[in-house]
């Protein structure tokens, strides 16, 4: 350990870049094969500069951020922020090194993708979404400039201040991502999930069937789509998405799949008369 | 409705842009521009009849309302859903003569999103595929220690890879695809089969999207009780949805505080008897 000289230290300017790097570069070059790698080394650039003046330290400290790497990008920039402050520490020699940074980066890589997935695109953007097409509903543009806004200020800031964060709690900020307090998040925002997910399905799908039989006089003594709302309004709709989620998650089925078994249901409910959309020129 | 060369170019253009693997940044471009909402405007502008785009981008978005891309796989392309899907169908919907803001016109809408998006996967695949080669530049890079090329893999070489597969096929089947939407008008009549088919597909498709949201909330059969709760308030209530959120977020409070509750009381229950914290966490 060499403690003469004064301890190197990031400075706004450089993090800022690196942020930056990450918030427009994360999949611009993305493969199957490294997905994110190289957004994260170009992330990390301006970083080992300005911690290694020589040219053949950089050299040396990029090899860490060669493994493979992909999660959530928005939650994922935490991650950016806590190598960052991890490479410090590495430059001023406190015992850390390239694989410390490597571990930590692939360990926190899989959880973060799962509660960013959920929480920013399972969530926060159905909310956001859904709000919005309400307001566009009448080929307005306010809700699509509404999204815009809202979505492109929270993504910006948000993963700023999460960037700065784990650039400031550095490996401490792991404990909360997968401690407690960040379970009880993730559960109570769950429901909020569950809950406007459910909404939205209500408010923009509605199923419905054209069934009815005729006595004979022509008078309609069953009204299908009648009955089955006087037991559960939207009961049909409620149906066919268990039934896609069933498809789904119980008989791994992929969605293209579950797109075709939609319209070979489809095919046989119009020629025996259980759907019909009404239309004529 | 027509598309010229020059607009065909700018929805290209737009193309690149967005996709999961864009050349504007996850959060612009992927999460913003491709959205099919904010595709319906760009498109509505660009071909000059706002309204229509809008409807169409409302319709799709319903579709895809929930595009989870884990670990990388897509079962729908943004790009096509948005800036040929869209486009196309506003063409469809003025050749059938369709009201803009009705069901059947959403419905159209959601059947060529849907299937142009499918297909549109293949851009995605392709475009992933050609990066390799650059990335193959940027591992010797590494190698030979010429850290600042690496700038130039990330940011500039994948423009190559749109240019070939999303600018161009964007172009060509907006600007060839809109005459054979109109000829393929005069071969499939509103009330036949196929169209029937066609429209109830578009009616039913959004269940897909919003259970493939369910399988990242649901993960026992409990999870179920706050999605149909939301959708009893919506359905039989008729609450919109931001009174449904404020509702959500009364439950969500209980749940934040039970849950923390829970884990005090595991850690008192540790200290009094003499048990290994990874075995009360079990319990």
């Amino acid at each position: 350990m060499d403690n003469t000289q004064t301890p190197k230290k990031l400075d706004k300017k450089t993090l800022s870049k690196s942020f930056h790097l990450w918030f427009w570069g994360a999949l611009t070059c993305f493969s199957q094969e490294h997905m994110q790698t190289f957004g994260y080394l170009c992330s990390m650039l301006p970083v080992l500069k300005k911690l290694y003046p020589e040219h053949k330290d950089q050299e040396n400290a990029i090899k860490a951020y060669t493994a493979f790497f992909n999660t959530n990008p928005m939650l994922g920039s935490v991650i950016i922020g806590i190598t960052t402050s991890m490479e410090e520490a590495r430059a001023n020699g406190k015992g850390i090194d390239g694989e410390t940074i490597n571990d930590m980066r692939a360990g926190l890589m899989g959880p973060v993708a799962g509660i960013g997935d959920s929480l920013i695109d399972g969530t926060l953007i159905p909310i956001l979404l859904g709000i919005s097409l309400g307001m566009s509903q009448n080929g307005s543009p306010v809700g699509a400039i509404f999204y815009i806004i809202v979505w492109t200020l929270l993504a910006y800031f948000g993963q700023k201040f999460l960037f700065f964060r784990g650039y400031e709690l550095g490996d401490k900020a792991v404990s909360f991502l997968v401690g407690k307090q960040g379970a009880a998040v993730r559960r109570a925002v769950g429901i909020v999930g569950g809950m406007v997910v459910g909404g939205v399905l209500a408010s923009w799908v509605n199923v419905q069937t054209s069934l009815k039989l005729y006595n004979s006089n022509g008078k309609a003594f069953l009204d299908l789509q009648k009955q089955l709302d006087s037991i559960f309004p939207g009961l049909l709709t409620v149906v066919v998405t268990l039934f896609c989620w069933w498809l789904m998650s119980k008989k791994h089925v992929s969605a293209i799949w579950t797109m075709i078994i939609l319209v070979v249901i489809s095919f046989i409910g119009v020629l025996c008369g259980f759907f019909n959309p009404g239309l004529s020129y | 409705m027509t598309i010229n060369l020059f607009q065909a170019a700018i929805l290209g253009l737009f193309a690149c842009l967005c996709s999961n693997s864009c050349m504007a940044g996850q959060a612009v471009g992927n999460y913003t521009i491709g959205r099919p909402l904010v595709g319906g405007l760009v498109c509505g502008l660009v071909l000059g009849d706002l309204k229509l785009g809008i409807a169409c981008g409302v319709a799709m978005q319903l579709v895809y309302i929930a595009l989870v891309t884990p670990g990388g796989t897509v079962s729908a392309d943004v790009r096509a859903i948005s800036y040929i899907g869209i486009p196309l169908a506003m063409v469809a919907i003025t050749s059938q003569g369709l009201a803009p803001l009705g069901t059947s016109a959403a419905n159209l809408a959601k059947s060529v999103g849907t299937l142009v998006g499918t297909v549109g996967t293949v851009m995605y695949y392709a475009v992933a595929t050609l990066n390799l080669v650059w990335q193959s530049f940027g591992w010797k890079d590494v190698e030979n220690g010429k850290l600042d090329k690496l700038y130039g893999v990330n940011f500039g070489w994948p423009w190559i890879s749109h240019i070939l597969f999303s600018f161009l096929p964007t172009m060509l089947f907006t600007y060839f695809g809109s005459t054979a939407v109109t000829a393929l008008r005069n071969a499939l009549p509103m009330n036949g089969i196929p169209m029937k088919t066609l429209f109830t597909v578009g009616g039913m498709l959004p269940c897909v999207g919003i259970a493939i949201l369910l399988r990242q909330i649901v993960n026992k059969t409990a999870d179920f009780i706050p999605f149909l709760v939301g959708f009893t308030l919506c359905a039989s209530l008729s609450l919109n949805l931001v009174s449904v959120t404020v509702v959500s977020l009364l439950f969500a409070i209980v749940m934040y505080e039970i849950e923390m509750s829970k884990g005090t009381k595991t850690v008192a229950a540790s200290g009094e008897d003499d048990f290994d914290d990874d075995e009360e966490e079990d319990i």
